[in-house]
């Protein structure tokens, strides 16, 4: 059973509104992938592209290395749990988790055999008889989950179908639908603009915005090497300091900020020219008061001081007046780490924290073939590293 | 409700509307009602007459159907022609309805709804009038036909049942049209996805979730419309055969005609409680209560 997702130079124009870039990506068998993006970057329309809702306006769609162009929705191997479910409130339990084997012609018994053992999969065993008002947010999310893989999709599409309940259920959620993608193997493709949720349950994530897939990568990688500004700005909290660059190998650039110097930071993108606008990005963790040697260091006042339990959040206003820069400080960040809304402070971060990357994310587009570097990223190699 | 209208209005205002409803009420709804009713329980007799000793209650006024045959064929015959008008009715607006509350961009939808409502502006004799010049033996459909060679002579579309169905669907579509379509466009568009999403075909998404959800809809339309078509004067008198009697035009004969209201009365009687029988008996079927027939 493949369970592979392939998007062949797809696109999506909607009168004159571009809502999805060519896009070229493929999702491996089994593999919980996730598409990360602000709300109207064009996730969903992906998703609905996928489910067949939607027919691209160019390019195609693969499940399984099968072309999809003429296959409808009821009769693709995906099944998508809705954002707001969609359970059919006039059946029960066992009538909705039956519904799609009632549309296969699957006998009763057997159907009433395969809602059983999915209720026994979302832990809801025992409640097939109940109507479907008489379940709590969770349970009516575990519902959907049985309905949805009781017709034993290939790929199992997920529409930000956590964003309705509360945060304690949502955390728990994230490790169960986790724990059930191991158990059956299904590829998940998952929607989401919490990247809590990407982070933490996929494989690989696609960071979307406007359209088009600025990277694809694990986790780890998204948010150690992001790839482009929108990356770094999105996934994770991260400092920001636009200037120009006034040095870059493919170790190191340097640039040149106004009202703080010149700042260096890790290459990020291979293509930084000397004297073109940049940012560098240094998340609030890399900044630290007790500096050591080969820091780039920086002086501000402390403007606030927030204790968040596990850590404290500092705000510091720099040297120029205006750059403001949210610094973390762990539990045990020693004894100088103990300022006060109004001092004077030395920050540093080493420059292999930082990195630096094209600002506002001109079109990441490969010099050669015009593609998107999404779609490269796709195949497993890794824009940013280059 | 007083209680709302006092807090709202002041004492004397509030007892002002109570009052006129009460009085509109009572002087417009239950006395005419119980006039009629009072008329069906007593014979039919001459002015001087009346409070004599032969004015007395009786059911012979009600007796009279059910001695004459063809009265009461006529009178089941009522009962099941509405029955198909209505399930015509459903039939042609279902689509209708499903097409402008889920189908259509609401600028389709707006011009729909008005090609819809447009002819109602005209009087309902009228429109039924020009569905006889339609049907006509040598009208326009019949040329047509004719013209494009899909029969060889014209149809007699006016003997028989076929032009009051036709006029009937046609004069009532309205009242199914739009509980159907208040019905369907609650629906969650999810839903409708999700079935399909799960496999359904079309016909099994709406048998399984559009018209489980549309019940209540449905029931109000079917309502409506039987009770429109078995009360229906005109489009009986204007489009009917000879064969195709309805009930009320006996009532009406035994009005205005056999001018014995006393008799008329009785079967109208009989023909408001077939109507209120067949409401609760769709109310029963489709399991809807009369609070949401009112929704």
């Amino acid at each position: 059973m493949d369970g592979s997702v392939t998007l062949d130079d797809v696109m999506m124009r909607f009168d004159d509104f571009t809502a999805i870039e060519p896009t070229r990506l493929t999702i491996e068998s089994g593999e919980f992938f996730s598409f990360l993006g602000p709300s109207g970057c064009g996730k969903t329309t992906l998703l609905n592209i996928i489910s067949g809702f939607l027919t691209p306006s160019e390019g195609q769609v693969r499940i399984g290395g099968e072309p999809m162009a003429s296959v409808p929705v009821n009769r693709r191997p995906t099944a998508m749990i809705f954002q707001n479910l969609a359970l059919f409130p006039l059946m029960s339990v066992y009538r909705n988790i039956e519904f799609g084997l009632e549309v296969r012609n699957v006998g009763r018994a057997e159907r009433r055999r395969r809602a059983d053992e999915l209720l026994d999969l979302v832990a809801l065993g025992g409640s097939g008889d109940k109507p479907i008002s008489a379940l709590s947010g969770g349970q009516k999310q575990r519902v959907a989950i049985a309905r949805a893989l009781a017709v034993e999709p290939r790929v199992l599409l997920l529409d930000e179908p956590l964003s309705a309940l509360d945060l304690k259920l949502r955390q728990h959620m994230r490790t169960e639908l986790k724990a059930i993608q191991r158990k059956t193997g299904i590829t998940f493709i998952y929607i989401t603009h919490d990247q809590g949720e990407a982070l933490t349950m996929s494989d690989r994530v696609a960071v979307m915005s406007a359209g088009r897939i600025q990277q694809v990568a694990d986790p780890e990688t998204l948010y150690q090497r992001p790839a482009t500004a929108f990356v770094a700005a999105f996934v994770g909290e991260n400092n920001r300091l636009p200037g120009r660059v006034v040095a870059s190998d493919g170790e190191t650039t340097t640039l040149d900020v106004p009202g703080l110097g010149r700042l260096a930071g890790r290459t990020g993108q291979a293509q930084l020219a000397v004297g073109q606008s940049a940012a560098l990005f240094v998340r609030p963790e890399h900044l630290r008061l007790d500096t050591t040697g080969d820091d780039t260091r920086l002086e501000g006042d402390v403007t606030s001081v927030s204790f968040e339990g596990a850590w404290r959040m500092l705000e510091v206003c720099l040297a120029d007046g205006s750059t403001r820069l949210r610094v973390l400080l762990g539990q045990g960040a020693g004894p100088a780490a103990n300022p006060v809304a109004g001092h004077r402070v030395e920050l540093g971060y080493a420059p292999r924290d930082a990195v630096v990357l094209t600002d506002d994310a001109p079109a990441d587009v490969d010099a050669e073939t015009g593609e998107p570097l999404a779609s490269r990223t796709g195949e497993g190699q890794h824009a940013a590293s280059a | 409700m007083l209680h709302q209208l006092k807090g709202r209005f002041g004492a004397p205002v509030a007892m002002a509307i109570v009052g006129l409803v009460g009085i509109w009420l009572v002087v417009m709804v239950v006395l005419p009602q119980w006039q009629m009713i009072a008329y069906s329980f007593h014979p039919n007799l001459l002015p001087a007459e009346i409070g004599g000793p032969k004015d007395h209650w009786s059911l012979t006024n009600y007796a009279t159907l059910f001695d004459n045959r063809i009265h009461l064929a006529i009178f089941f015959k009522t009962l099941w022609s509405s029955v198909l008008v209505t399930g015509l009715t459903l039939l042609v607006s279902y689509p209708i309805a499903y097409y402008l509350a889920k189908v259509a961009t609401p600028g389709q939808a707006a011009l729909c709804l008005l090609l819809l409502v447009i002819p109602f502006w005209i009087n309902e004799i009228l429109r039924t009038f020009s569905w006889f010049i339609l049907l006509a033996f040598r009208g326009p459909l019949n040329e047509l036909l004719l013209a494009l060679g899909l029969i060889d002579r014209p149809i007699r579309f006016l003997s028989g049942d076929g032009g009051v169905l036709v006029g009937m669907v046609y004069a009532y579509i309205l009242f199914m049209v739009f509980p159907l379509y208040n019905a369907i466009e609650s629906l969650d568009g999810n839903q409708i996805r999700a079935a399909r999403d799960l496999g359904a075909g079309s016909v099994r998404t709406h048998w399984r979730v559009v018209i489980p959800h549309a019940k209540p809809g449905i029931a109000t339309g079917c309502i409506m419309t039987f009770m429109l078509a078995a009360g229906s004067y005109a489009v009986p008198a204007l489009l009917g055969s000879p064969g195709s009697r309805w009930f009320t035009q006996i009532i009406y004969n035994w009005f205005f005609e056999g001018g014995d209201w006393n008799q008329g009365a009785a079967y109208a009687f009989l023909l408001l409680v077939l109507c209120i029988g067949f409401m609760s008996l769709v109310m029963r079927l489709f399991k809807v209560g009369l609070a949401d027939i009112a929704r």
